[in-house]
């Protein structure tokens, strides 16, 4: 923003000052949601296509070469349909839901570093603001499932709050250890951190195990399959947004898709390095470079999330739970504890042996005491 | 080892995902038919809609006008006209061949009753129009397709057909000027519609009616038919000769008369040609002994076969 | 900046006043999740990014949400039972409490050093740090006892859950 702000008065110092102050906020904005809704309807296309190839499907492939304007076609087809709401609805509540759900979606693009030296805001919190505000989508997909007055649309409210509430905390913990690497919170600092070779996070043993946890937490976060219990077709119909159509139900599939790909950014931020990569530290085309870096490992993250769509089942809501709190928690937690053993090591080589250690016996043990659990028969109180 | 069955589901759907790009046989993989390109074989038994048979040219169309079909298809889909010369000789084709689309329910009943494999059920699905009451009846133009096409599209079931079938009879000599009928779509109004359908179910009187069905049938009560055809032993006013007209009442009507007449009588009055003569001459060869075979009035079915059957007997001659 | 200190101050005021008067419970707890969205945006304002990012974590993604849950459970909801308005017949008693407590604290806080123990004016990048060697040395005690506090109330609440179990 700044640096915009200089480069705007250095090349056309006659504008008036608050004219290129409004200009340094806005451009960046601009090009972020710009960019990032391309994104968004191309993950849509991506997403429907590789689904359909892991199903031995063609998927769409209609609208334009290879149904690349699918999401256009998507989009124009949704903005016609007629607005429904429930005779019984709230309606204020039920108009703010999808709106407040896109909001926090895109608030964290605000710190998401998207190339060397472009960040929309380089907050000095960048990451706590980041987790902070994508638990604001809880709020909505609640407000979305209790004012559409739907015992589905409840169900999937009650799920979904429930789910993020859980999964929130393993994330925050398995962040803790990445924050005490860079030793900042700001997204900026901790990409700038992981500089050298093989110096990205993922690479080191608490750093893999933090990924992976917080890799699962933000697939759980945004509901994404096999975490998608909120919204689980075969059982609650649509969950939150049975009772939305129309462009309110685009800005929860947008809300969705927007929240996934920052979600993305930010696990490209902590873990891969970010932005960084050969040559993204080049002179003059270094920002092009880096974002270049950015988008791939983007697109490494996105390849992960319908992999793991376009393959595995949903879980259960007693297994989800249990997962979150009876297997992520514990190891985010001793995950802490391997950091800590990796700061005081002695060298670099005795950390690493001592943190992967530490960590593969907690894997285990915390495995072995999760599994070969079996379930009485249940038995129901209200019914003999 | 846990996870392993995570890890192996990953595995599979990744082969089906590159197969589905590279393997050797991926039009095998991708089973969807790209649907107005290429389409799925249809199997030989799939029916939607009937149409009529022809062979070679559609003047040489297998329908006689015997109406079997039409008395049978239990929606009552069916309304046929039979063609007529100028001196109201009855020529043995249809010139009105109607199918109510929105009324019929795809049974096949009218292949089944269908004594010339005229009649046989399509695979044509693509019916779809803009307008709501677009082509919602069918009409002959429209239904004659020829026995290629038949051939085409269930060839096993057409050459079994065309293995039963006698050699195509030579076409009539001189193809009679088709006589303008008023056909389903000129009935314009509400009231002429109405008019028709209760006509069709036989529920008016005369003088209302401006669809030709009953009007015919008036006619066909009226005019003798087939002198030509017939060496009438008997008298040529054959009362009975009216397919409208109930068995039993047509045997009561015949009670005084010759055996060839009884006989007659008990045919299904249609002129089908199905046993090979009209009812008349049926009559006459059954009576004068050049046939036995009582069991070849196809539209009659079994009362008309049991009658036949009696009256024979009765006869003594079987 | 004035301009926005009133805006985010009256949006502030109307969640918490809107929180207290509204007769739908979910209603309520929304305008009240305003009020708390306020707040967070004055630490913003004061460049306290730490504080408004905790805010918003805690009081919005889980004060919020526990109410939720609390309020599920409940019946009436949308507080067309009972004849009472929402503002009690002891509306004034209320008033007279939340001044009360009000003042106290301002004058409090105002007495204690506690402000100027606070790393006030420390570098943007220095307030987290600032706040987390304080928490682990000067105030380690109120840390641990609030550890011990919270320790004691998720064992408690599985001992009650344990129970439940039991029962069936």
């Amino acid at each position: 923003m700044d640096a915009i702000y200089k480069l705007i008065q250095h090349y056309a110092p006659k504008i008036p000052d608050l004219l290129a102050l409004a200009l340094a906020v806005l451009l960046p904005i601009a090009i972020v949601m710009g960019v990032f809704l391309t994104v968004f309807a191309l993950l849509t296309w991506v997403e429907r296509k590789a689904l359909g190839r892991i199903q031995n499907r063609r998927g769409p492939n209609r609208v334009g070469p290879v149904g690349l304007f699918q999401p256009v076609a998507d989009g124009l087809k949704l903005l016609t349909k007629e607005d429904i709401v429930p005779a019984a609805a709230d309606k204020v509540v039920h108009f703010l839901a999808p709106v407040l759900t896109v909001v926090p979606a895109f608030m964290v693009l605000a710190v998401v570093p998207v190339a060397k030296g472009f960040v929309p805001v380089d907050l000095n919190i960048g990451v706590l603001f980041a987790l902070a505000v994508s638990t604001g989508s809880v709020l909505a997909l609640f407000m979305a499932g209790w004012a559409s007055r739907n015992k589905f649309s409840l169900l999937g409210a009650m799920r979904s709050v429930a789910q993020v509430v859980s999964y929130e905390v393993p994330m925050v913990m398995a962040a803790v250890v990445i924050l005490m690497a860079a030793g900042t919170l700001s997204s900026v600092g901790i990409v700038e951190a992981q500089r050298g070779l093989a110096g990205w996070f993922v690479f080191k043993p608490w750093g893999l195990v933090a990924f992976v946890i917080f890799q699962l937490c933000a697939m759980a976060e945004v509901a994404r399959t096999p975490f998608d219990l909120p919204e689980a077709e075969s059982e609650i119909v649509a969950g939150y947004h049975t009772e939305y159509s129309g462009f309110k139900f685009a800005l929860f599939q947008m809300g969705e898709y927007v929240a996934a790909i920052t979600m993305g950014g930010i696990t490209v931020t902590m873990f891969l390095g970010g932005y960084l990569g050969p040559g993204s530290d080049l002179p003059k085309i270094g920002w092009l470079v880096s974002a270049g870096w950015f988008f791939a490992k983007l697109g490494i993250i996105v390849v992960i999330n319908i992999w793991a769509r376009g393959t595995w089942p949903r879980v259960r809501v007693d297994q989800l739970l249990g997962f979150a709190w009876k297997l992520l928690l514990p190891l985010a937690l001793v995950n802490i504890v391997a950091m800590a053993i990796w700061h005081f090591a002695s060298n670099k080589l005795v950390g690493w042996g001592a943190s992967a250690v530490v960590l593969a016996v907690a894997i285990v043990a915390l495995v072995k005491i999760n599994t070969g659990q079996t379930f009485e028969k249940r038995s129901y109180r209200f019914i003999s | 080892m846990i996870g392993k069955g995570l890890m192996d589901g990953l595995v599979v759907t990744a082969k089906n995902f590159v197969g589905s790009y590279f393997d050797g046989n991926r039009k095998e993989r991708l089973f969807t038919y790209q649907y107005p390109e290429e389409r799925m074989p249809l199997p030989e038994n799939s029916r939607t809609f009937p149409f009529l048979v022809y062979d070679g040219t559609p003047d040489q169309m297998r329908c006689t006008a015997c109406k079997v079909c039409e008395t049978e298809c239990p929606p009552q889909c069916i309304c046929i006209v039979m063609d007529r010369d100028a001196n109201g000789k009855p020529l043995r084709r249809p010139t009105v061949f109607d199918i109510d689309t929105s009324v019929c329910m795809q049974c096949g009943i009218c292949v089944e009753v269908c004594p010339f494999n005229a009649i046989k059920m399509d695979c044509d699905f693509e019916r779809s129009q803009y307008a709501r009451f677009d082509d919602l009846i069918t009409h002959l133009p429209t239904l004659l397709k020829s026995n290629e096409y038949y051939h085409q599209i269930k060839s096993a079931e057409a050459t079994r057909v065309d293995a039963t079938r006698k050699p195509a009879k030579k076409p009539a000599a001189a193809p009679t000027p088709v006589k303008p009928v008023p056909t389903s779509t000129d009935m314009r109004t509400e009231d002429e519609r109405q008019a028709w359908q209760r006509g069709y179910q036989g529920e008016v009187g005369a003088g209302e009616i401006v669809w030709p069905p009953v009007v015919l049938k008036k006619q066909s009560a009226r005019t003798p038919l087939e002198q030509s055809v017939s060496s009438a032993p008997a008298a040529n006013d054959v009362p009975w000769h009216d397919s409208g007209i109930e068995l039993e009442k047509r045997m009561e009507m015949a009670k005084e008369r010759p055996l060839a007449d009884k006989l007659m009588a008990a045919m299904a009055q249609v002129d089908c040609q199905a046993c090979g003569y009209d009812c008349r001459g049926y009559a006459n060869a059954l009576a004068s002994g050049e046939s036995k075979d009582y069991s070849r009035c196809a539209p009659g079915e079994e009362p008309t076969k049991n009658m036949l059957e009696k009256l024979m007997k009765e006869a003594g001659k079987i | 900046m004035t301009i926005v200190f009133l805006t985010l101050s009256a949006i502030t005021v109307l969640g918490a006043l809107l929180a207290v008067t509204l007769r739908n419970l979910v209603h309520c707890l929304l305008a009240l999740v305003l009020f708390f969205m306020g707040i967070a945006g004055h630490f913003f304002l004061l460049k306290a990014d730490f504080l408004g990012a905790v805010q918003i974590l805690i009081y919005i993604g889980a004060v919020a949400v526990l109410i939720l849950f609390a309020i599920m459970l409940t019946r009436n909801i949308s507080g067309t039972e009972g004849g009472r308005g929402s503002l009690g017949g002891a509306w004034w008693l209320g008033v007279g409490i939340a001044t009360t407590l009000a003042g106290a604290m301002c004058v409090f806080v105002r007495r204690s050093d506690l402000v100027s123990k606070l790393p006030y004016g420390a570098t943007e990048e220095g307030v987290v740090k600032e706040i987390g060697k304080l928490l682990v040395t000067d105030w380690v005690v109120p840390l641990e006892i609030m550890a011990v506090l919270l320790t004691a109330a998720l064992i408690g609440a599985v001992v009650i859950a344990l129970e439940e179990e039991k029962k069936r």
